[in-house]
């Protein structure tokens, strides 16, 4: 296929409208050879006199500011620039902003855990304050003054009382030579003129045009498209295969075997690689793979299922153990003793795994990293046999917008699998996952069992409770835990309930299913069973679900004052009808605390999500705009894992494989409101990516139960038939 | 392989291909138009829609041999300046996050306006059903339509 009317190569893609700089595509002629362009990366194009790595100034007053960190959606793209332009006191509108390709010396840049403003936010606002120090240094030297007799206000610097000014351009080379302070002095908060206040997000001018680059729109001159037919169990290996079937097929260029490793385990596939994509789907279709996987036929969901709650029947490793539950729980007046359930979950991004790689024949490489940790030099380097300290000079890695990551993005399989193709064709190569190998290859959020219990004394108090959750661990899928919990298992689970008796249990299951990061990770599994159970317990009670919270919670000043704020933006104690259900859950994680208040009506022969009121309290934040816009994201992708579909598995494979039969959630399926209110404190600032998922499904199941009566204990479940 | 002649966005282009390859990857990888997007492949997404003489289609679903000689817009089309009311509603709600499944959202927004101006919280919820975001943005799209309907009834660009 040829398309005649087309400029293929990609330019700078340069928006005056928004002051964002995206990608370079000036390819083949990019390295090596004497007199040719070498200017590959976005920021190869950036002219001025650096600061610091994240920090240029031009003399024609172009200030620039690098994006390091990946952008899956979370703002970040604008948000660490921002911290930046605080206490560097540059407005918004005067500064570039450019994304930076992979290299260390921006520092680690692979993001997850809602760690990225978390990390970043003392390190950043540091380097902007001491690049202001070097600049107002460079004035009172100029001006023959101490420093402290100016001050810097966007972009000039001011000498006190004299109404004289001087342009950071204008000061700028001097400024270079002078000494970095290694402890320059932040601003207050009151200050803040950007952080805090919400700001509109540069990139997003191109997500409305379609100009954004997403690691799956690279397209390098003379590239090859490449799709994988893997096993479709678990794992298996390959008997044989058509091999001419495949290159028979017109456009089909190679066929190969290409191995992928997950936590460990190393599986091959057969790659088909052709002029187009469709080329290349033709060719896999024609592959018939016979493989040897009939030990793996065994896994399923139901036996997983199965094991998992005998397990939960067992004394688990202790998390927290205060009093003497099963003193309590024998001597009860009355009980509560149930199981809660979820199922494996893929994490769908939008945009399919996928990447592009060109290994050259001299040995350099070009990559587009559609990664959460983009940093691949050195591993492709110790392929290649390239020494360490040539490996950025010879492998440039863009960082193209995500089209979502939620945990899946930090594993790089498919750069490892496109690398293999690329290094044996010398030819750039785009691999690209159909919808089905990312719903049904994983690794998948773990499935997870919780055994709960609770006692009561006779006046009807609640004495203790205990709660025994059993899965597989992320972090020793591929080696023992040697008794030990590792240590992402727990998250989600509050452990400050005020309850004479608490017991918490972490009980091991072991299973060849791949499991991995997904958005708030145990968080969403522990913080449903958790808060769900707590609503049964205070029901039980006979208390209001709010007021036993605030009552139990009484060590935890920050969940109280989130609490009652929840009470006042929901209107909490206001009576409902008759066809109406109310229900909350609070849940700390990754630093924040995030607390919904669902509300239910029957509407129309069916039930509505009419309203969905949150309170996050994530201390100091950077964009309020985007921790409300975080949490909104966090409430449909938390509400689509209660709702819709689950990844199961049977004779060894994923059931499900494209949205026809793992369904998310839809517009019309969506809360018909959702109001987000932050708290606003001097706290550390705490993650925003996660945090206002893990109390979504509890609060919902919670105002199922207040409009029905029905306790929901297994996910996902049908609103419609509750 | 067969030659196609298609409009885009109001220019000709020519291309050589299969009959039945999905017109999504011809205007992604023959046109070098990327800004419609691949999801899914089975029109449960959205990610690829395109207006076909005005009517949102997904183009992941469509052969180019159906395209031939159709008004196609996609969403490189819809203003190169980003003043379309929907992209500036867009705009105004900040409605991305990601923003993979955005072009398709725009695209099937814009034709729902352009059918009916002023569409109720119903009209939405058919007209966007088929659009999946992954990162949960229909709180603000829904809200960015409205705008969008306000502004266009307002006189407004
Ligand atoms: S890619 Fe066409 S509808 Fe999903
Ligand atoms: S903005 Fe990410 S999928 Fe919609």
């Amino acid at each position: 296929m040829e398309a005649s009317k087309i400029n293929r190569r990609k330019f700078m893609k340069l928006a005056g409208m928004s002051g964002a700089v995206l990608a370079i595509g000036f390819d083949s002629f990019a390295f090596g050879k004497p007199g040719t362009l070498k200017r590959l990366m976005a920021e190869d194009f950036v002219t001025g006199t650096p600061l610091n790595p994240f920090v240029v100034i031009a003399e024609d007053g172009t200030i620039t500011i690098m994006a390091t960190v990946p952008e899956l959606g979370q703002g970040i793209f604008q948000a660490i620039p921002a911290i930046i332009a605080e206490e560097l006191e540059v407005d918004m509108n005067q500064v570039t902003i450019v994304k930076s390709s992979a290299s260390r010396k921006y520092g680690r840049q692979s993001i997850g855990g809602s760690r990225s403003v978390r990390s970043l936010y003392q390190p950043m606002r540091q380097l902007g304050a001491a690049t202001k120090e070097v600049l107002l240094e460079a004035a009172a030297q100029q001006w023959g003054v101490s420093k402290d007799q100016c001050y810097a206000k966007s972009g000039l610097v001011h000498r006190q009382g004299s109404g004289e000014t001087l342009a950071y351009q204008d000061l700028v080379a001097s400024a270079a030579n002078i000494e970095v302070p290694k402890k320059p002095r932040l601003k207050p908060k009151k200050d803040f003129k950007i952080i805090g206040k919400a700001t509109e997000r540069t990139d997003l001018p191109h997500k409305v045009n379609g100009k954004a680059d997403y690691g799956i729109d690279a397209q390098p001159d003379g590239l090859l498209y490449a799709t994988i037919e893997r096993c479709p169990t678990l794992q298996g290996k390959i008997l044989s295969f058509d091999k001419e079937a495949a290159m028979a097929v017109k456009g089909v260029k190679e066929v190969m075997t290409v191995t992928r490793t997950v936590y460990g385990k190393k599986n091959t596939g057969v790659a088909v690689i052709a002029e187009n994509f469709y080329a290349a789907m033709q060719g896999r279709k024609k592959l018939n793979i016979k493989w040897d996987n009939a030990e793996f036929k065994k896994v399923s969901s139901k036996s997983y299922f199965d094991d998992m709650k005998k397990l939960a029947k067992e004394d688990g490793l202790s998390h927290k153990d205060q009093g003497d539950f099963d003193v309590s729980f024998a001597s009860a007046a009355d009980k509560l003793d149930v199981v809660y359930e979820q199922p494996h979950q893929s994490h769908s991004c939008m945009e399919p795994m996928n990447a592009t790689v060109h290994v050259r024949e001299n040995n350099t490489v070009e990559v587009w990293a559609p990664s959460q940790s983009p940093q691949v030099q050195r591993q492709f380097a110790r392929n290649l046999g390239i020494p360490e300290n040539e490996a950025e000079e010879k492998i440039k890695v863009h960082l193209p917008f995500l089209g979502g990551g939620f945990g899946r993005r930090s594993m790089n399989d498919p750069l490892e699998e496109c690398f293999q193709i690329s290094n044996t064709l010398k030819k750039p190569v785009k691999l690209i996952w159909s919808r089905e190998d990312d719903t049904a290859q994983g690794p998948f959020r773990q499935g997870t069992v919780h055994a709960m219990k609770a006692s009561f004394d006779n006046s009807g108090k609640a004495t203790g409770i205990q709660h025994k959750m059993v899965s597989q661990a992320i972090t020793t899928q591929s080696r023992s835990s040697n008794g030990k919990i590792p240590f992402e298992v727990m998250e989600g689970i509050n452990t400050h309930y005020d309850f004479k008796n608490y017991s918490i249990q972490y009980g091991e299951y072991k299973s060849q299913i791949p499991i991995h990061w997904w958005r708030s990770v145990f968080g969403s599994t522990n913080g449903f069973a958790h808060e769900a159970f707590i609503d049964e317990v205070a029901v039980k009670a006979k208390a209001d679900p709010l007021q036993f919270r605030k009552e139990k919670l009484k060590s935890e000043p920050r969940q109280v004052k989130v609490l009652e704020r929840l009470e006042k933006e929901s209107n909490w104690s206001k009576k409902l009808g008759n066809n109406e259900g109310k229900g909350l859950a609070i849940v700390e994680s990754f630093g924040s605390i995030v607390a919904h208040a669902v509300f239910l009506k029957r509407e129309g022969g069916g039930v509505i999500i009419s309203k969905v009121v949150s309170v996050v309290d994530c201390g100091v934040f950077v964009n309020p705009d985007q921790a409300r816009a975080q949490t909104e994201g966090n409430i449909i992708y938390g509400l689509t894992a209660a709702l819709k579909g689950a990844i199961t598995f049977k004779d060894g494979a994923a059931e499900q494989s494209n949205f026809d039969n793992y369904g998310m959630l839809r517009i019309n399926e969506a809360p018909r409101d959702i109001q987000v209110h932050l708290m606003d404190n001097d706290e550390a600032p705490g993650g925003m990516g996660e945090p206002g998922l893990p109390p979504i499904a509890p609060a919902l199941v919670n105002a199922v139960a207040n409009l029905t009566g029905k306790r929901i204990r297994k996910l996902p479940f049908d609103l419609q038939e509750v | 392989m067969a030659n196609y002649k298609l409009n885009i966005n109001n220019e000709p282009y020519e291309v050589e291909a299969e009959p039945q390859t999905p017109l999504l990857w011809v205007i992604r990888d023959e046109v070098g138009l990327t800004g419609t997007k691949f999801g899914c492949g089975i029109a449960q997404c959205g990610a690829c829609t395109v207006h076909l003489n005005g009517t949102a289609v997904r183009s992941c679903s469509i052969p180019v041999s159906a395209a031939s000689g159709q008004q196609l817009t996609t969403i490189e089309g819809l203003s190169d300046d980003n003043s379309h009311p929907v992209q500036q509603a867009w705009l105004d709600v900040q409605a991305p996050q990601c923003g993979y499944c955005q072009s398709g959202q725009i695209m099937s927004a814009a034709a729902l306006l352009e059918k009916n101006p002023k569409p109720t919280d119903a009209d939405i919820d058919q007209a966007m059903a088929g659009n999946i975001c992954r990162c949960g943005t229909y709180h603000r799209i829904r809200k960015a339509i409205h705008t969008a309907s306000n502004n266009i009834s307002n006189g407004s660009k």
